[in-house]
């Protein structure tokens, strides 16, 4: 009886040892408001540069894409900054948040580069975005071992390809599509299976004691 | 029959243990962080860290932050050590009980 009680208490020790260490690279996988963020990002601007909205400011077509990404950038930098004050940093968060680093920053300039030369077109920004997104998408996919994610990187890499195929205004109407799917849909997927799992793990788990 | 490992009584006690684990998975964590993850009262999480850190199995930095004061918790290469150290001998333990 004492032997199998010890036993017990044992096997405690190791469950709480697993709970607590998943617990903690659980930390910093909450990251499904930048995808929803960003999806918005991109209709805000692809609504501006097509004369969606009305007035003076908004007349500036040109504007749109510059504008937009670079408030996005700034936007979220600062967001994310607040939210990681609260989180401790994980060699997986720094993984992660390097990869979307890498492709923000691989992205721009040609973007930008694209823009300011005259040579943008609809078929080459959704084929760069497509492909940039899809890469960075499974990357991190691979490091969080997360499919769902990993589906959205095909989803992403998919449309860049399929773009060079299309019309422009076919290319256009899928882009709207993928940001949907992948940006909106998948990052409320994300807060809502972040929100369920702080409940699920609740706080404390009765280690209150030495 | 082989002799039975002893567990490290530092590591033993369940706060310590569970701050140990949590440490793991992070490069640090801050005070308040642990707090909320380990559901103990200051006084307890403080008194617990203080023995691990007396251990040398945890490091701590205490900094300012937007003139905060902010207490930053890291887990030692001895401390990664005594953890795995610990496990072993946890699992040979077990693996006796189930064996008796």
């Amino acid at each position: 009886m004492t032997e199998n009680m010890e036993g017990l208490e044992l096997k405690d020790r190791l469950n709480l040892i697993e709970n607590m260490i998943a617990e903690g690279r659980r930390g910093t996988e909450s990251w499904g408001w930048a995808f929803v963020f960003w999806g918005v990002a991109y209709y805000i601007a692809i609504a501006w540069s097509s004369g969606g909205f009305g007035g003076p400011t908004w007349s500036r077509n040109y504007l749109a894409w510059p504008v937009t990404m670079i408030g996005g950038v700034v936007l979220s930098w600062i967001l994310a900054a607040r939210k990681s004050r609260k989180q401790p940093a994980t060699t997986i968060g720094r993984s992660i948040g390097s990869v979307w680093a890498g492709m923000g920053i691989s992205t721009f300039p040609i973007m930008f580069a694209l823009g300011f030369s005259g040579r943008m077109d609809t078929h080459t920004a959704v084929a760069i975005i497509g492909a940039m997104l899809g890469a960075a998408n499974m990357t991190s996919s691979i490091i969080l071992k997360w499919k769902m994610q990993f589906a959205c990187g095909v989803v992403w890499l998919t449309t860049g390809a399929a773009s060079c195929f299309l019309s422009e205004n076919q290319a256009g109407i899928l882009f709207l599509v993928a940001i949907f799917f992948c940006q909106i849909v998948f990052g409320i997927y994300g807060m809502i299976a972040d929100s369920r799992k702080q409940k699920v793990n609740g706080t404390g788990q009765g280690v209150s004691h030495a | 029959m082989p002799e039975l490992p002893e567990l490290n009584p530092v590591i033993h006690g369940k706060l310590r243990l569970a701050l140990l684990s949590l440490l793991t998975g992070v490069e640090e964590a801050e005070f308040t962080w642990l707090r909320l993850k380990t559901g103990s009262t200051d006084g307890n999480l403080g008194a617990q860290l203080l023995k691990l850190e007396e251990a040398g199995y945890v490091a701590v930095e205490k900094k300012f932050v937007q003139r905060k004061p902010q207490t930053l918790y890291r887990m030692t290469e001895a401390g990664r050590q005594a953890l795995t150290d610990y496990v072993q001998a946890l699992k040979q333990l077990l693996g006796a009980a189930i064996d008796a």
